[in-house]
C-alpha cells in the first residue's frame, strides 16, 4: 500500500444539491463518522485534493465550474459522483436546465446512488476510489519510466483534437513565461479555432500508453512547400527526442513538397536550437507584437 | 579537526531527526486535536504519508519558477535549524529564518493568484507581528547571559555583571519576555486565532491561502520544512532554561500543549487584532522585561 490510499484528501462541491446531499459529506467529518480516522481531509483547494466528490445534478452554469475544478486537480484524481442527482441526474432529470448526472461533463470513476446518500455509504464509495487511485498511481509512473521507443506516432483524428489543445496549452506556458505574455496565440486558441485548423490540416499526435503527450500540425500552401506549426511536447516528456521524432514523421507525409517552413518566437532559444538540430535555417524575422517577434525558419527537402 | 567532526556529526543527527521528530509532533497535534472535538483522529504516522502521497503526485504550477523560491525556502529553513543546533550564534539563526520566510512568500507571489497573493500579504503581516519580539528574545538573552552563542546559552552561561539569583537559567529574568514569545508561537505554528496565511481546515476564503498554488512534491517540501522549522521552534522555547535540560523537555511539552488548546477553542481573528495584540504583548512584556533587567544591577 503506497501512502496515496492513506491520505485521500478531497474536495466536495455542491453542483446543485438540494443540500440534501452536502450535509451527509459534512455529516462524515463530524465525530460520528470521523473519516479523519482514514486519513481524509476536506482540502478546498482542487490542488490539493485527490477525490473530487460532487453532490447534485449538472446544469448550464456549473458545468464549466465543475470541468474546471477536475482540470485544476493533479495526478492520479477519482471523482466520485454522490446521489442519485450526481449519478444520473435523479428527480431533476428533466428539468430544462438540468445536463444531467456529473458524467456528462467529466468522467466519473464512482457512483454512489441513495438519496440522500448516506455517510456509511460515503466512505464505502471512498475505499473504493482508493483501489482506482493506486491503480492510476502505478500506471503514472509507468508513463513516467516511459522511453522514446514507447512512443506511437500516428495522425491524429477528430476526436483527438480536445486532448492536444489541452497539450497545446500546456506545453506552450512555458512560451508564456518566456516573454511573460499570455497572449500567444497557441494559448488564446479556443476549441472551435483548432477544429477548423483540423478541418484544413494535418495533425500528428505522439502517444504513450494510450495518452497524447505531444503534437505538431502542418499545412501545403499548394505551391510546394508545407507549413509546421504548433509543436507541442507535454513538460514531463520534453528532452526525449519526441518533438524531432514527430516533426520527421510529419514531413514525410508532405511527399509533395520540397520546401518546409516553421516559426518560433525570437527568445526561444530552445525551439531554435531544436529546429536548427532537424537542418531548419533562419531566413526572416518579423514583429508580432512588442514584446514577441517570429522568427521564421526553412529547410529544403535533400 | 575534532570540533569539526563534532559539527559534522551534530548536523547529520539534526538533518535525520528533526523532520522525524517534526512529523510525529504534526501526527500527536492531530490526534490531540481530534480528540479534544471528540473524534478518534487519524492514525500517528499520517503527516508521513500525507507527505509520501504528496510525493507520487503530478507537480502542476501556474509558473514553474514558483518552484525555485520554494526550493530555496526548504534549504534555508533546514540551514537555518542546522546553525541553531549546532550552536551557532543566535542572531544569524533568526535572520536567516527570516530570509527562508521570505523565500516562501516570494513563491507565492509568483504563483499569481488572488488566493495566493491574499496568502502572501497575511504572511507578510504576521512576519511583521513576530518579528519584534523574536528580536527582543535575543536581545534579553544576551543580557541575561552575556553571549549570543546558542551552545554557550545551552551551557548554562550568565552574565558575569548581573549574576542574579537564579541566573543560569534565562527564563527566570526573561519571564516577560518568554510570554511574549510564546505569543508570537501561536503566529508561527500557524494556529487559530492567527492562521491567517494558510489554515490547516478547509472552507476557507483564503482556499488554502499562501500555500493554494502548491501542489505535488512542492507542497511536501513545505510541509516537510515547516516540520524542520517548528523542531527549531521549540529548541528556542528550550533555550530559556539554559542548562536545565529536564525543566525544557517539559517546558517544550507543555507549550506545545497548550498552543492546542489555543488553537481549538479560538475562532481566528482579523489581521489587524493581530498586529495591534502581538505588538503590544512584545510592547508591555518582551520590552519591559528588558528595560527591568537593564535597570538591575
Ligand atoms: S440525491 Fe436527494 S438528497 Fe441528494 S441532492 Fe439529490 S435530491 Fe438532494
Amino acid at each position: 500500500m503506497s501512502g496515496l490510499t492513506r491520505s485521500p484528501w478531497v474536495i466536495h462541491y455542491d453542483a446543485s444539491s438540494c443540500n440534501g446531499c452536502d450535509i451527509e459529506v459534512l455529516a462524515s467529518l463530524t465525530p460520528g463518522f470521523d473519516v479523519e480516522r482514514f486519513g481524509i481531509i476536506n482540502t478546498g483547494n482542487p490542488k490539493h485534493a485527490d477525490i473530487f466528490l460532487v453532490t447534485g445534478s449538472v446544469n448550464q452554469p456549473n458545468r464549466d465550474v465543475v470541468r474546471s475544478i477536475y482540470e485544476q486537480m493533479p495526478e492520479p484524481r477519482v471523482v466520485m459522483a454522490l446521489g442519485i442527482c450526481a449519478t444520473s441526474g435523479g428527480i431533476f432529470r428533466e428539468c430544462y436546465n438540468v445536463a444531467g448526472g456529473v458524467d456528462t461533463v467529466i468522467p466519473v470513476d464512482v457512483y454512489v446512488p441513495g438519496c440522500a446518500v448516506r455517510p456509511e455509504a460515503i466512505i464505502d464509495g471512498v475505499v473504493m476510489a482508493l483501489g482506482i487511485l493506486e491503480k492510476r498511481r502505478l500506471r503514472l509512473r509507468q508513463d513516467a519510466q516511459a522511453t522514446s521507443g514507447d512512443l506511437r506516432i500516428e495522425r491524429a483524428t477528430a476526436e483527438d483534437i480536445p486532448e492536444i489543445l489541452t497539450i497545446q496549452k500546456i506545453a506552450y506556458r512555458s512560451e508564456a513565461e518566456i516573454y511573460a505574455d499570455q497572449s500567444l496565440p497557441p494559448l488564446q486558441q479556443s476549441l472551435a479555432e483548432i477544429t477548423h485548423d483540423y478541418e484544413r490540416m494535418v495533425f500528428f499526435k505522439g502517444v504513450i500508453n494510450g495518452k497524447i503527450v505531444a503534437s505538431v500540425r502542418g499545412y501545403d500552401n499548394g505551391q510546394g512547400t508545407a507549413h509546421l506549426l504548433r509543436l507541442s511536447v507535454h513538460p514531463y516528456f520534453q528532452g526525449r527526442g519526441y518533438g524531432q521524432r514527430l516533426v520527421a514523421a510529419i514531413e514525410q507525409s508532405f511527399p509533395a513538397c520540397r520546401r518546409f517552413e516553421i516559426f518560433t518566437g525570437h527568445r526561444s532559444e530552445r525551439n531554435q536550437h531544436l529546429y536548427g538540430k532537424l537542418g531548419y535555417a533562419r531566413f526572416k524575422s518579423e514583429p508580432f507584437n512588442p514584446q514577441v517577434e517570429w522568427v521564421y525558419m526553412e529547410k529544403q527537402r535533400s | 579537526m575534532n570540533s569539526w567532526g563534532h559539527v559534522l556529526i551534530r548536523v547529520l543527527i539534526y538533518l535525520v531527526a528533526a523532520p522525524l521528530l517534526g512529523g510525529l509532533l504534526a501526527g500527536i497535534d492531530r490526534r490531540i486535536s481530534a480528540r479534544m472535538q471528540s473524534r478518534v483522529g487519524p492514525p500517528l504516522l499520517q503527516p508521513f504519508y500525507d507527505v509520501a502521497k504528496l510525493w507520487s503526485k503530478e507537480p502542476i504550477v501556474v509558473r514553474r519558477s514558483q518552484n525555485f523560491y520554494i526550493i530555496f525556502f526548504f534549504l534555508l529553513t533546514v540551514f537555518t535549524g542546522g546553525l541553531f543546533f549546532c550552536g551557532s550564534d543566535l542572531l544569524l539563526v533568526f535572520f536567516a529564518l527570516t530570509l527562508s520566510g521570505i523565500f516562501f512568500i516570494l513563491g507565492a507571489y509568483k504563483a499569481s493568484s488572488p488566493y495566493s497573493f491574499v496568502g502572501a500579504s497575511r504572511e507578510l503581516i504576521q512576519v511583521m507581528a513576530y518579528e519584534p519580539i523574536v528580536l527582543l528574545t535575543a536581545v534579553g538573552l544576551y543580557m541575561a547571559t552575556g553571549t549570543f552563542q546558542v551552545d554557550a546559552i545551552w551551557g548554562g552561561a550568565f552574565h558575569p555583571l548581573k549574576a542574579l539569583p537564579g541566573a543560569h537559567i534565562p527564563v527566570l529574568l526573561l519571564p516577560g519576555v518568554f510570554v511574549a514569545l510564546l505569543y508570537a508561537m501561536e503566529i508561527k505554528f500557524r494556529k487559530s486565532p492567527f492562521d491567517l496565511a494558510a489554515s490547516h481546515h478547509a472552507h476557507q476564503e483564503l482556499v488554502r491561502g499562501i500555500t493554494t498554488e502548491f501542489s505535488g512534491p512542492t507542497l511536501a517540501m513545505i510541509e516537510v520544512a515547516h516540520w524542520y522549522e517548528n523542531v527549531m521552534l521549540l529548541g528556542w522555547i528550550f533555550l530559556f532554561f539554559g542548562s536545565c535540560w529536564p525543566a525544557g523537555l517539559i517546558a517544550c511539552a507543555v507549550t506545545y500543549f497548550l498552543l492546542l488548546v489555543v488553537d481549538n477553542v479560538c475562532a481566528r481573528v482579523k489581521w489587524p487584532v493581530m498586529l495591534r495584540s502581538a505588538w503590544g504583548m512584545t510592547l508591555v512584556f518582551g520590552f519591559g522585561n528588558i528595560v527591568v533587567l537593564s535597570l538591575l544591577k
